[in-house]
């Protein structure tokens, strides 16, 4: 096992230290992009599509132009010089590309698609503007079942891709064929996961400020990754990234949503370079559910090869995505379906594997990102197909799982997956105990005779986290990241970090000045982290996939380490003592042994920046350092259990309580874990129960509103105890795994599992989608031949 | 999404306030609580041109029991759950208003707004039908009460006229009155999937002289299961095979539609349920 | 005969114990005024719908959702936003114990929590969890999933009974 980077004094890390950046939340001084206010500041609204599938013949917006206070109105033509295309592809030759304008102002290819730009003095008065546009359309069969999508007869959305198929992909390891042949049992389920919204409760929304006269373009917006929507809107616009600013200062959750590039942020910024006034388009709940990337709407068809003692042979899985009309940029589509199938494994040993991947367009809004991506779909098939083979074995479903456990230690799926070692077993027990397993099934076991039926779900997981070049190779994606970090140490010994991460609620402003503060050896409270700028800021791809303690904190580390040799070479030459005799920490060198002889941090760095004791070739060097990560492949790992209750009656349910043993290798703020922990499983508990985009079969959303997507609210989400197992990676700068998704990839089968196993007595309905509601609960019943006594009901 | 353009008055007497709904007819709205009309205004499903603002209106608000409970219209939905006398009169109400919205929105939202607007899968129109009343409108033309069973007509429909402002809700009070609500929502606070207010009259020996078995989520308004209300008079309140079948009587009356919340056919077979669950507590529950 | 006002008009009212004045057409939100207008940008608009709690203000000592008003109806009132809950740099004891106990991630939906907290314990000073939850039920967190919120409004309400 590497050694830990960090300071054998450390003193922060583990520790659940406050956050710093807590005040300015709590008395309404944030800035999020709707407060920012630049002079001359114009506003925003799109005319979006009413239609699924449209060509528009005629669009004339003469009498929009002419209310008061317009001050311009863009289409796909004003704007088609000014913005290069984007293509969006993958490196692999399974995978097609497909190249867009950033506005497409002549067809219309899903209900919500902007079709053009109106800038006015108000929003209000661009929304009536947008509303007078005139536009003739012809009204076209929206393509909407995935399956028939993929049909040679289908017609095909975007001609140059020749069909609907964005991506075939196919992949065996192993013999899986013989493995099924020869299985004493197959089990097979088809399970459709609903299409999500990670709807965070801050819509996105931008600022785009260009400054004609030094061709400056500055941008602020609700993004979680301000670098890269630099390095973009630099190509796309013809700018030097070094002449673009993009400020994401505080933003209100992005879960993935955030992390993608939309038609929004490339023609607001051109208009108002345009125009010659900063422009602001702050997106709306309804154009947030409606156009905003939707995610893990993914048809899981699982079969799973069972010996007669249960052991796992093998798995097998198609992975159907219900894609939308175009693949987002740059992550595309792929992201629900190939992730689902490349970790169709999981933590489970086996012979052979093997999957399919489709991904065709539809007449829906793109889908992309969000938490946990297509794990989440991928995990609820397979858990809830095992915890079914369970009940036909009859066959305890816990025992079930560790029978067929791989070990610890660092561990190659079959897929292709370097796990770096976890406590796959150990967590599970730690739930079960959490949980008081056995003496929760006699009692399940006794309400039953009583008429009442809980129920108890385990999900046990492993999380593909930190993704960086390699994890991204490892899940399909052919993308390589250098994120870096700076450290540097001012005249007054205080500390300057800056990362390529983005804060927008997991605490770095805080945790990674721990991280800082241990490896460098100085006082927490002389840290200050600077992020989400990217004019302050190092570069990085910013905050997703559960990467930035992994990402930034191993750049910190690194960067850091430099710093805290100069520092200790400075001191040595300062004290004459040999650098080996010295130790430093908390802002203070000390020579070892005899501890009055110091030089604090703040007495180095003023000699470094103004002369004093130190070589000037020594000080020369700096006390800054700027260095870049992309890790290995790192895996974190836990177990999550819920207890619930059905009424079968009304097919309504309570949530008792969910416990959740987690692994997440070296934890930087225990206080932080459980706060993404809990908000995870809060998610989880959505997508299993309450959240489901729909449409109508003329592709109309039918979930346009808060009152149809429904949030968890206090009184959906129980108590949740979590317990933490600390394997630190052998590989990972600091031993650090990230572990930000693993209660959105985890929760929703643990809910699943627990109420499939509530209503085991009702002939063992297998749940085969999502969000399953009291509705639906009551099918499952219905569809069951037999009622709790065994009599045909 | 913003709103639409319209003109606000805001008047200060009753008569004020009914000129203007003449004058502007089905181009004004009246605006009480806002709480479901301002959410449609800001989707531009709602937009009214003249926007009738009467939260200035006085004396509309009071509330009061003596031989009847009387609630103004414009009283919110917080003070009636907080008023002694309300909780007294028709236990019932107040428990209902529990289940409905949240603090913030009982704060402005109006009881008689709840009434008017008539939403079939809210729960005041349904605890009307339960308790029994009438309501009382006004417009240029005269005062004229409306009886609670003849006030819902369809979706968002009531029978009041464009011209007419709702000013009072009488509910009856019955001493001794048994009443008892259940209501299956997707989440607290939300819309009923499907629910149940009802309230029944027994004799000194526990029979049931009267009830009122009201459905809501159902249809296009509250609907009276009457048929099954008629099994249950006249036999002892609880007697478990007239529950069973009155259970069974009343969902046989309901004819729901599906949504993307629940399909038509949950909606009556958990109907029945409920009343049974209703009809058992009210055979239980020691008269108010 | 009462007028019916197109235009945009004056708006006077006192806004956290000051008295401001603003321009509002009619349509105008009474969320919009106060973030645009009044230039207070603590409460914040996540739906306009009235479904998220996000835009909770205080008006004439009540908790409102402030994306279903009209800036014209609150002529003559008082407002209370965030903003007036801490008393210059010291947080009030409920905002401190959301940072204690990490009650707040992304901070979109805490102003309207902390307001609703506050009307919550006025109201009810010694609240069951069940009370807690029902109560702040029609407020949504995204980044949470409430259980330190929870934890948050049970230790405020023990703190500010002790005191």
């Amino acid at each position: 096992m590497r050694e830990p980077a960090l300071n054998p004094q450390r003193k922060y890390v583990g520790m659940s230290v406050l956050r710093t950046e807590d005040p300015r939340f709590l008395v309404g001084r944030a800035t999020y992009t709707d407060d920012v206010h630049i002079p001359g500041m114009l506003h925003a609204a799109f005319l979006r599509s009413p239609h699924a599938h449209a060509n528009v013949v005629r669009m004339d917006t003469v009498a929009a132009q002419a209310l008061p206070g317009v001050a311009a109105i863009f289409t796909q033509d004003d704007l088609e010089d000014r913005i290069a295309p984007l293509t969006t592809t993958l490196d692999r030759p399974d995978v097609k590309a497909v190249t867009r304008p950033a506005i497409e102002s002549k067809r219309a290819f899903f209900v919500g698609q902007p079709l053009a730009l109106v800038v006015a003095s108000s929003r209000y008065v661009a929304e009536d503007a947008a509303e007078a546009i005139d536009v003739d359309w012809e009204v076209l069969e929206p393509v909407l079942d995935p399956e028939l999508a993929l049909r040679p007869d289908a017609p095909v959305l975007r001609a140059e891709l020749g069909d609907n198929s964005y991506a075939h992909i196919e992949f065996e390891r192993g013999d899986v064929a013989q493995a099924f042949a020869g299985a004493a049992h197959v089990f097979s389920k088809r399970f459709h996961h609903g299409r999500s919204s990670a709807a965070p409760l801050e819509a996105r929304g931008l600022v785009a400020d260009f400054d004609a006269l030094t061709g400056e373009l500055t941008v602020w917006a609700s993004s979680q990754f301000p670098h890269f929507y630099r390095t973009v809107l630099s190509g796309a616009l013809g700018i030097p990234e070094s002449q673009i600013r993009v400020i994401a200062d505080a933003v209100g959750g992005g879960f993935g949503q955030k992390a993608a590039i939309y038609d929004e942020d490339l023609v607001v910024p051109a208009a108002s370079m345009l125009l010659g006034r900063p422009v602001k388009w702050i997106e709306d709940r309804y154009e947030n559910l409606a156009a905003s990337s939707h995610a893990k709407d993914v048809i899981c068809e699982v079969e799973i090869a069972v010996d007669a003692d249960g052991t796992f042979r093998a798995f097998r899985g198609h992975y159907l995505n219900v894609g939308g009309a175009y693949p987002p940029y740059p992550i595309t589509s792929l992201l629900d379906p190939l992730a689902a199938a490349s970790l169709l494994p999981s933590i489970y040993k086996i012979d052979a594997v093997g999957y399919t991947v489709d991904d065709p367009l539809t007449n829906r809004c793109p889908a992309g990102a969000y938490r946990g991506v297509g794990w989440t779909p991928g995990h609820s098939a397979r858990e809830t197909l095992i915890d079914d083979i369970a009940r036909e074995l009859d066959l305890d479903p816990v025992e079930l799982r560790l029978q067929n456990l791989i070990p610890d230690e660092p561990f190659e799926s079959l897929t292709g997956m370097k796990y770096d070692g976890g406590s796959y077993e150990a967590s599970l027990r730690k739930t079960m105990e959490m949980m008081g397993y056995e003496e929760l099934r006699r009692r399940q076991a006794r309400l039953r005779e009583d008429g009442r039926y809980i129920g108890i779900g385990f999900s046990p997981w492993i999380e593909p986290t930190a993704w960086g070049s390699k994890m991204a190779r490892a899940n399909g994606f052919a993308f390589d990241y250098y994120d870096a970090a700076s450290v540097t140490v001012e005249p007054d010994g205080s500390l300057l970090v800056t990362n390529g991460s983005q804060n927008h609620g997991q605490g770095h402003q805080t945790t990674l000045a721990q991280l800082a503060a241990d490896v460098v050896g100085v006082a927490f409270e002389s840290v200050r982290v600077v992020q989400n700028d990217t004019a302050r800021a190092a570069y990085g791809a910013g905050t997703g996939a559960s990467r930035s303690a992994v990402i930034a904190g191993g750049a910190i580390i690194r960067a850091g380490r430099e710093v805290r040799e100069h520092l200790l070479g400075l001191a040595s030459e300062a004290m004459e003592v040999g650098k080996d005799d010295l130790e430093l920490s908390d802002g203070v060198v000390r020579v070892k042994g005899s501890p009055q002889r110091s030089m604090t941090v703040k007495a180095i760095a003023g000699d470094a920046y103004f002369g004093g004791r130190s070589q000037p070739a020594h000080v020369a060097e700096g006390l800054s350092a700027t260095r870049a990560y992309d890790p290995p492949e790192t895996y974190s790992n836990g177990a999550c259990a819920v207890v619930a209750e059905v009424d079968p009656a009304t097919g309504e349910y309570t949530l008792d309580r969910v416990y959740i043993c987690e692994d997440c290798g070296t934890i930087l703020n225990p206080m932080v874990v459980d706060g993404q922990l809990h908000g995870g499983i809060a998610q989880g508990i959505g997508l299993a129960l309450l959240e489901g985009i729909s449409y109508d079969d003329q592709g109309q959303l039918l979930s346009a509103s808060l009152m149809d997507y429904l949030y968890p609210s206090t009184t959906e989400v129980p108590p949740i105890e979590t317990a933490h197992i600390e394997t630190p990676s052998p590989l990972t700068e600091g031993g650090i795994k990230g572990m930000g998704e693993s209660g959105t990839l985890a929760g929703e089968a643990a809910v699943l599992n627990a109420i499939a196993d509530a209503l085991a007595p009702f002939g063992k309905p297998p749940i085969t989608k999502t969000p399953i509601g009291p509705s639906e609960i009551r099918d499952l019943i219905r569809g069951s031949v037999l009622s709790p006594r065994g009599t045909a009901s | 999404m913003k709103p639409a353009k319209f003109g606000y008055a805001r008047p200060g007497t009753f008569d004020e306030a009914l000129a203007l709904l003449d004058e502007h007819g089905a181009g004004a709205k009246i605006l009480a609580g806002g709480q479901s009309l301002v959410p449609m205004m800001n989707m531009r499903l709602a937009r009214p041109d003249v926007l009738v603002d009467v939260n200035g209106l006085e004396g509309l608000d009071e509330i009061r029991a003596d031989e009847i409970l009387s609630i103004g219209a414009l009283a919110r939905q917080a003070a009636v759950v907080g008023s002694a006398e309300a909780g007294e009169a028709a236990p019932l109400l107040v428990d209902s208003l529990r289940y409905v919205g949240h603090p913030a929105t009982r704060n402005r939202g109006t009881f008689g707004g709840m009434v008017a607007h008539a939403d079939p899968a809210a729960e005041a129109p349904a605890v009307l039908l339960a308790l029994g009343g009438e309501v009382v409108a006004r417009s240029f033309g005269g005062t004229r009460t409306i009886d609670v069973d003849d006030l819902f007509r369809s979706y968002f429909t009531t029978s009041l006229a464009e011209n007419e402002l709702l000013v009072e809700i009488r509910l009856r009070i019955v001493a001794n009155r048994r009443h008892a609500f259940l209501e299956v929502a997707r989440r607290h606070g939300d819309f009923a999937l499907v629910g149940l207010a009802a309230t029944a009259e027994t004799d000194g020996d526990g029979n049931c002289t009267a009830a009122r078995l009201v459905f809501f989520g159902v249809g296009s308004t509250p609907v009276r299961a009457r048929a099954a209300e008629e099994l249950i008079v006249g036999r002892p309140l609880g007697y478990e095979p007239v529950v069973a079948e009155a259970a069974r009587v009343a969902a046989g009356e309901l004819a729901p539609a599906g949504d993307v919340h629940a399909t038509g056919e949950y909606r009556r077979e958990v109907a029945e349920v409920l009343a049974r669950r209703a009809l058992e507590r009210l055979g239980e529950e020691r008269a108010a | 005969m009462t007028s019916v006002t197109f235009d945009p008009q004056l708006v006077r009212l006192v806004v956290n114990g000051e008295e401001r004045t603003g321009v509002a057409e009619p349509r105008l939100l009474l969320v919009d005024f106060i973030r645009h207008e009044l230039e207070l940008t603590g409460t914040h608009v996540g739906c306009e719908q009235g479904m998220c709690g996000a835009c909770t203000i205080v008006l004439n000592g009540a908790v409102v959702r402030s994306c279903i008003l009209f800036a014209v109806q609150a002529e003559g009132a008082h407002v209370e936003t965030i903003e007036s809950v801490a008393n210059g740099s010291r947080l009030h004891p409920i905002q401190q114990v959301f940072r204690e106990k990490h009650g707040l991630q992304c901070g979109f939906c805490t102003p309207g929590f902390i307001l609703t907290t506050r009307a919550l314990l006025a109201e009810h000073p010694d609240p069951s969890d069940q009370e807690i939850r029902e109560y702040l039920a029609g407020n949504i967190c995204r980044c949470t999933g409430y259980v330190n919120i929870v934890d948050s409004v049970r230790e405020a309400a023990a703190r500010l009974r002790a005191s």
